[in-house]
């Protein structure tokens, strides 16, 4: 049983930042602090249950009672999670409702040690588009668990942008269990300034289940950035396909460990895994540790990595037109980091990205 | 009016010496065109001149107005007047041919200053009808995935933007079938006002029977070993290049035996279906 306590909230005003960010937004939810300030949905979202924990853990009482052994993980920092929540968002969307419109959700963290528990229940062929938005102001450690339950035949298309700042510490932990027919696609630009650790684990569990873990980050100063992928194949004939792509600059380290594993039996499955690195800062690293975990024979899998320094003749390249390094370098890192732009909604959201990339390779 | 002044440039890559000390002055208003089988380091000029890395200058000069070209560093060089228009230009995923081009045209106006995003796309939406070239290329990748012939119209169109002093087209005609070749001519033959001064290198001399030259260059062991007007053209035409080899006394008219420029990835482990997942 997950423990809930709300903190109390030292303030309601929400960010400028984030005012101007979400304004442009259609399906918008604001959490600070654990406090939902605002709240604007479309009418499609009328039969979407989105509260917090506070009516949630009465309302879904069912749901609470059997949440431990829905994903049973020997991970401390997911443990701390549930035995200390002080942040609680509970989305349900119906049997056969299919969600147009994207759902965006900005965390915000501003005067506590947040601790974020988000359980995600897409029923059975139902389908949601999913936006987060990770933020903060204050010194903090922040440990976010998202749980998502994709039923049979249902599609979770999970995108998020992580923008915490150097004053924190950041655990996060995304599980995915998704049962036949379903997709879980999880993609999500990871651009930090914070001593950073992410797992995310998907669990195909049904035959035809389908996943997607993609990770774009870039590091820079001293900082350090963990991020793990794990696809586990519980289910024959299931699909999983591991993409990550970095970029490390100054003196930071960033690792990136995809696990894809296919279990006994669990026959025809596909295990599929690319990272793709560069190494900008002279004392930077960049470790991609791809491992396939297979127990099966009649089953397709691959991996691979690719990291190296900015690649020189693109450099020349883009020189030979009069741009300098420093921007040459910013256009290079910018381009190989653009798969993430198909991920954000709107425009201001691919600016804040873009900002932020430039922030992070002066 | 504008000069550059290549003094007696000698280049080596590795330890080998490829350019032996080569002389040329070109003003604005001139196009002269290289000529020379391959391997003889007349695209190692070219590169030389733009900066690439690879290489080393190891003696001689190269001056733009009385300018020391070579304590510019490449962008610097781009800023002062000069372009390369690239046999094997890189392909930039993610980068959109009009942000590109965009950042270099800024690079030109002072600091701070933008150029008119309505210039900008006047402009280039001409260039791009008068290279015949496709619509969407503006949101396209730069040269990714593009066929020879849109990467070396795609070069003439940079150039078109940038307008420089003094262009060298380094096998702008390779790989070109004759239709796009003729584009590629017209376009070219359009820019040659007062305003530039063009360095055409080429192995065909097909070429030049659609951009005119008024001076003819022949490189052979990393200099040159001939110069004069659209004459020779037509003995090479005829004849080949013995007769040059024999006039100047070389055997072997080679500076390279082999050019294979050496890619090398870091790390790799992995299949090639691999890297290509969407």
């Amino acid at each position: 049983m997950i423990k809930y306590n709300k903190p109390v909230l030292s303030n309601d005003t929400i960010f400028d930042k984030i005012n101007t960010l979400s304004s442009k937004l259609s399906n918008v939810l604001i959490i600070k602090d654990g406090h939902i300030l605002y709240k604007n949905l479309e009418d499609e979202y009328n039969d979407i249950y989105i509260k917090s924990y506070d009516e949630a853990m009465t309302d879904k009482a069912d749901f609470f009672d059997q949440t431990k052994e829905l994903y049973e993980l020997d991970d401390d920092a997911y443990q701390y999670n549930l035995e200390n929540v002080n942040s609680g968002l509970f989305i349900h969307v119906p049997k056969n409702k299919v969600v147009a419109e994207q759902l965006h959700i900005f965390y915000i963290q501003e005067s506590v040690d947040l601790v974020q528990n988000t359980t995600i229940i897409l029923d059975e062929s139902s389908e949601l588009k999913y936006f987060e938005y990770l933020y903060n102001e204050g010194q903090a450690s922040i440990n976010y668990v998202n749980n998502s339950f994709v039923k049979e035949n249902a599609k979770l298309e999970y995108s998020g942008l992580s923008l915490f700042n150097k004053k924190a510490v950041i655990n996060v932990t995304r599980n995915s269990s998704v049962a036949r027919y379903g997709t879980s696609s999880i993609r999500i630009a990871e651009v930090n300034d914070s001593i950073t650790e992410t797992k995310t684990n998907v669990y195909l569990q049904g035959k035809y289940a389908y996943a997607e873990a993609k990770t774009i980050a870039i590091t820079s100063g001293v900082q350090s950035a963990k991020f793990r992928q794990l696809i586990e194949h519980q289910a024959p004939e299931t699909e999983g396909y591991i993409e990550n792509y970095g970029v490390s600059n100054h003196e930071s380290a960033l690792e990136f460990e995809g696990v894809g594993k296919i279990n006994k039996f669990m026959k025809h499955s596909i295990a599929r895994q690319s990272n793709n690195g560069i190494v900008l800062g002279k004392k930077a690293q960049l470790d991609a540790n791809p491992l396939l975990l297979i127990d099966e024979f009649d089953v397709e899998a691959s991996h691979g990595a690719a990291i190296g320094k900015i690649d020189e003749e693109q450099l020349y390249y883009l020189m030979s037109r009069g741009l300098s390094t420093r921007d040459a370098e910013r256009l290079i890192i910018s381009g190989f980091l653009s798969p993430v732009l198909e991920v954000l909604s709107s425009d201001e959201l691919k600016e804040d990205f873009k900002n932020q990339v430039q922030n992070k390779t002066l | 009016m504008s000069t550059l002044i290549i003094k007696n440039l000698h280049a080596k890559v590795d330890d080998n010496e490829i350019l032996t000390g080569v002389n040329l002055e070109i003003d604005t208003g001139e196009t002269h065109a290289i000529m020379g089988p391959n391997g003889t380091g007349k695209s190692t000029l070219a590169s030389v001149v733009m900066g690439h890395p690879k290489y080393d200058v190891t003696e001689g000069e190269i001056l733009l107005d009385g300018k020391n070209v070579l304590d510019m560093s490449v962008d610097e060089r781009s800023r002062a007047g000069l372009f390369l228009g690239m046999q094997h230009p890189a392909e930039v995923p993610g980068v959109t041919n009009s942000d590109f081009i965009k950042t270099a045209m800024n690079t030109r106006l002072e600091e701070g200053k933008t150029i008119s995003l309505f210039n900008f796309i006047r402009q280039y939406d001409k260039a791009v009808e008068e290279l015949k070239m496709s619509e969407d290329l503006p949101h396209r990748y730069l040269n990714e995935g593009f066929s020879g012939g849109e990467k070396k119209r795609n070069e003439i169109l940079q150039m078109k933007m940038l307008k420089p002093r003094i262009a060298i087209l380094d096998e702008i005609d390779s790989g070109l079938d004759v239709d796009a070749l003729k584009v590629v001519g017209d376009n070219v033959t359009k820019m040659q006002t007062d305003d530039i001064g063009l360095l055409l290198i080429t192995h065909y001399q097909r070429l030049l029977d659609y951009i005119k030259a008024d001076k003819v260059h022949v490189m052979m062991k990393g200099r040159i070993v001939k110069s004069g007007n659209i004459d020779i053209i037509k003995r090479i035409d005829t004849e080949g290049y013995d007769w040059i080899k024999e006039e100047v006394g070389i055997e072997d008219e080679r500076v390279i035996v082999e050019d294979e420029e050496d890619q090398a990835v870091l790390g790799t482990c992995a299949t090639k279906e691999a890297l290509d997942i969407k």
